[in-house]
């Protein structure tokens, strides 16, 4: 078996089985794993800019808010449906992306991280703060997505998106602007030496990646029908950045597995309460320092030798 | 009125209290081979690091081809036909051979990328890398790490190329391989600018000599005017001749 | 406003600035050294006020031995932190280690969040203060507790100070802030240096979180507004300036004191009051990254 063979067979088991999941599982259950997608599509696009561009960021979360927010009140105000609410909350994280990839140019590394969890925390200040419009604490209804949709209906729409979501991150990091991407993240003096103009990719990698965010807070505001600040916090961004770092964050697909994977333990683990955070960021420690392309990444990677082993080209 | 494919007029650069460069005028033609020496902290790399958009200039021009670039982005002028290699390479340690070239060769957004293949693989072939074409770089050796990044370089199909010490720490058959390289590509037409502190190496390859010292041009010329001049020979105390 | 109440409230800038910079200090002496911005910073200071806390309500030891034990356990903890994850950007045994060090602490963070939060539960302690009642200095009444903490604090600073100029190992320390390879060629063990930064940083978050537990509340979420404050701090001192960090502190104090009173408080700007602060430090990073005292160039 080639590894091109190995990676289709892998794609194909995966999406197979989750196709399946849901004649299976309870609604529960059903439930728990549409809301991993949700988490898949963040942890995903993190990865995107944290793993491919190389560009620190910790506010993913306040992205996903931020779309959620502007889709939920562009419906209840304008009286959009909430498919082209969903549109319009991509729109404004991708502008603030933009705006903050834009501002955040000659940051790197810790500087970069600590001026995008201030960003975050300002973001999620402020719709806590204008709670005439938004409700604050207290949380915001919002038109469902699917009236009168059913559990399965709403797990293969996110299984849809997030498909198609993925589809496109891979599409873009496999084209040349991929190679773009990768080359700003191990040296940028020298992609701008061969042509690579790093001022815009960056840009373009935070909006891209806030898109991103912001269509995955669109698509849960409109599921749950409930959206608080919350979602926004720095907590949750941890989970976020566990998710993607346990799957492997140098990977859309191994990000996003790990998203739906900690969900779904996540849940699994209720009767540990508080302590299944503890766990999973004992667990998070643990693969950074041991595992750095993550689970998948590193269980991929095993398979990959063994074939390799076998005789078989690269 | 003709100009010189690169024409520097009056350029100074001042780092804080320091001037590094005090006012470099210089031309260069299409198809020279020259070279830059000095002692060190003289202002050469300062000088490839303006030429190339890394630095803005205090004061002064530079005109490429007719056109003034003094300000473009680094990436505008590789595009222009600016190339540059970097005293510690930075090649692209995580990405294969081959990536590092199509990073150059699709980076003007004009060519396909079985084009930019193809051209990569032909280059990669003049310098004897095709068979780690798929190999991460950081797999690489030091001397095949530089080699790279002169691949690199080629793939922008540059006019002039400005390379600040590209022989450090090579061995020397890959050093004559180097030269007969840059030969080769400086006989099909690219201006070469050789930064290096290997005298034997400029003054094999070099038919003009720019000599700086402490921001200044000092002398300009021959290799054989430039070993002579009492100046050049006042700035390196007079131990850098014939080292290899 | 009259001279009386203008001291009062510069002498409670002051309090507020010594609090400030013990936790600044330590951010500084950890970034200073080991080229790392401690994500997990606030934590070490809440986990500071959860050791005074066990130590006197819990084990009811007299507060000033609350206090001690939260500075040794937090030391403890810190090297501990260090010889664990910090170490690998050292070594070589991380792939990206500025990725890495950046990802570690903020897990750490959150890690260390969760488990005050499972450990201790989220509803706020109070555990007793150095000093109860009013001290009269002069005419200007100051809150005993507040005072008493903040000479506690002015007193570590001293020492730190002291220590950083005249022991052999605030030379060390200073040494490999200064030049890492050229400290280790003169024979200074580096990892040992670096060990000592971090549990000193941490002691000292610590501790600043031992002194203002009594007087804020201890609580799992304590650390997150002083930790941005500390930042702001740091970072407007310049990252790794030790003068810096001090003088940014007693500016932040004065400034955060003298605001309460003179912007008047509608009730919203109040629920923005958490976001001053972080506005501040994007300017600064933004507009002036290497802050008033720290060099340029330096990238985080």
């Amino acid at each position: 078996m080639t590894l091109n063979s190995l990676r289709a067979t892998g794609l194909a088991a995966t999406l197979g089985i989750f196709i399946i999941l849901p004649f299976v599982l309870e609604d529960y259950w059903i439930y728990t794993v549409t809301i991993g997608f949700y988490y898949a599509i963040l942890a995903a696009s993190w990865a995107l800019l944290v793993g491919y561009v190389g560009r620190i960021s910790f506010a993913q979360t306040a992205m996903a808010g931020l779309g959620g927010y502007a889709s939920a009140l562009s419906v209840q105000h304008i009286g959009l449906p909430p498919v082209i609410g969903l549109g319009f909350g991509v729109l404004v994280a991708g502008l603030i992306g933009f705006v903050i990839g834009r501002l955040t140019l000659r940051l790197h590394g810790a500087y970069l991280g600590l001026t995008t969890i201030a960003f975050a925390e300002i973001l999620r200040i402020t719709i806590t703060a204008e709670y005439s419009l938004t409700e604050g604490s207290r949380g915001l209804q919002v038109a469902a997505l699917i009236e009168g949709g059913t559990r399965v209906e709403y797990y293969f729409l996110f299984l849809a998106v997030t498909v198609a979501c993925l589809a496109l991150m891979t599409w873009l990091l496999r084209s040349r602007i991929g190679l773009f991407f990768q080359s700003i993240r191990e040296d940028e003096d020298g992609a701008a030496s061969l042509g690579v103009n790093v001022t815009l990719w960056k840009t373009v990698a935070f909006a891209i990646s806030s898109a991103f965010a912001g269509l995955a807070g669109g698509l849960q505001a409109h599921f749950v029908q409930l959206i608080t600040p919350s979602m926004m916090s720095l907590q949750e961004m941890g989970l976020v950045l566990a998710m993607a770092v346990i799957g492997g964050f140098h990977n859309v697909f191994f990000a996003a597995l790990g998203g739906v994977g900690l969900q779904v333990l996540l849940e699994a683990l209720r009767e540990l309460g508080e302590w299944r955070l503890v766990v999973f960021g004992l667990l998070t420690l643990l693969i950074l320092r041991l595992m750095p392309n993550g689970i998948f990444g590193a269980l991929f990677d095993a398979l990959a030798k063994r074939l390799m082993r076998n005789g078989n080209d690269k | 009125m003709t100009h010189q494919l690169l024409e520097i007029n009056g350029l100074v650069k001042r780092f804080g209290g320091l001037t590094a460069l005090k006012s470099i005028d210089m031309s260069v033609g299409e198809g020279e081979l020259l070279g830059l020496i000095g002692p060190n902290g003289s202002g050469k790399t300062t000088l490839l690091n303006i030429v190339s958009g890394y630095y803005n200039a205090d004061a002064g021009g530079i005109s490429y081809e007719g056109r003034a670039i003094l300000g473009d982005a680094p990436h505008q002028l590789a595009r222009m036909g600016i190339g540059r290699s970097f005293q510690v390479t930075k090649i692209f340690q995580r990405l294969t051979v081959l990536e590092n070239m199509l990073v150059a060769g699709l980076s003007d957004g004009k060519a396909s990328r079985s084009e930019a293949t193809a051209r990569a693989a032909g280059l990669l072939r003049d310098l004897k890398l095709e068979r780690l074409s798929d190999t991460r770089a950081s797999s690489l050796s030091g001397g095949q790490g530089k080699l790279l990044e002169f691949a690199r370089i080629m793939m922008l199909s540059p006019k002039i190329i400005l390379l600040d010490e590209p022989f450090g720490g090579v061995h020397p058959e890959l050093k004559r391989f180097m030269h007969d390289q840059l030969r080769k590509w400086n006989g099909a037409g690219t201006t070469i600018i050789l930064i290096s502190h290997d005298m034997g190496s400029i003054f094999d390859l070099c038919e003009r000599v720019v000599t700086l010292s402490y921001g200044d041009i000092i002398c300009d010329g021959t290799p054989e005017e430039t070993r002579n001049d009492p100046a050049v020979l006042d700035a390196y105390l007079g131990d850098h001749h014939g080292s290899a | 406003m009259s001279m009386v109440a203008i001291l009062e409230q510069s002498l409670n800038g002051l309090i507020v600035s010594s609090f400030y910079a013990l936790a600044a200090l330590g951010l500084a002496i950890i970034f200073g050294v080991l080229r790392v911005v401690n994500f997990a910073h606030g934590e070490l200071y809440m986990l500071g006020g959860y050791a005074y806390f066990l130590a006197v309500s819990t084990l009811g030891m007299p507060p000033m031995l609350g206090i001690l034990v939260a500075t040794m356990a937090l030391a403890a903890v810190g090297a501990l932190v260090e010889w664990l994850l910090i170490r690998p950007v050292y070594d070589g045994r991380a792939d990206r280690p500025e990725e890495y060090s950046i990802m570690i602490t903020f897990a750490l963070s959150i890690l260390l969040l969760n488990l005050a939060n499972s450990l201790f539960g989220p509803w706020p302690r109070r555990p007793e203060p150095l000093f109860r009642g009013g001290v009269e200095l002069g005419e200007l009444i100051v809150s005993g507790d507040r005072l008493a903490a903040a000479s506690v604090a002015m007193l570590l600073i001293a020492i730190l100070l002291a220590g950083l100029r005249y022991t052999w190992a605030g030379r060390a320390v200073r040494a490999v802030s200064q030049n890492r390879e050229a400290a280790a060629i003169f024979g200074i063990s580096v990892t040992r240096v670096g060990m000592l930064a971090f549990a000193t940083g941490a002691a000292l978050a610590g501790t600043a979180g031992a002194l203002m537990g009594p007087v804020f509340n201890v609580v799992p979420s304590m650390g997150i507004i002083p930790v941005i404050k500390a930042y702001v701090i740091v970072v407007l001192g310049g990252l790794g300036s030790i003068p810096g960090a001090i003088i940014g502190a007693i500016i932040l104090g004065q400034v955060e004191s003298f605001a309460t009173i003179l912007i008047p408080d509608p009730s919203r700007a109040l629920a923005y009051k958490d976001a001053y602060g972080l506005v501040l430090l994007v300017g600064i990073l933004l507009l002036r990254p290497e802050g008033l005292f720290g060099t340029k160039g330096r990238r985080a």
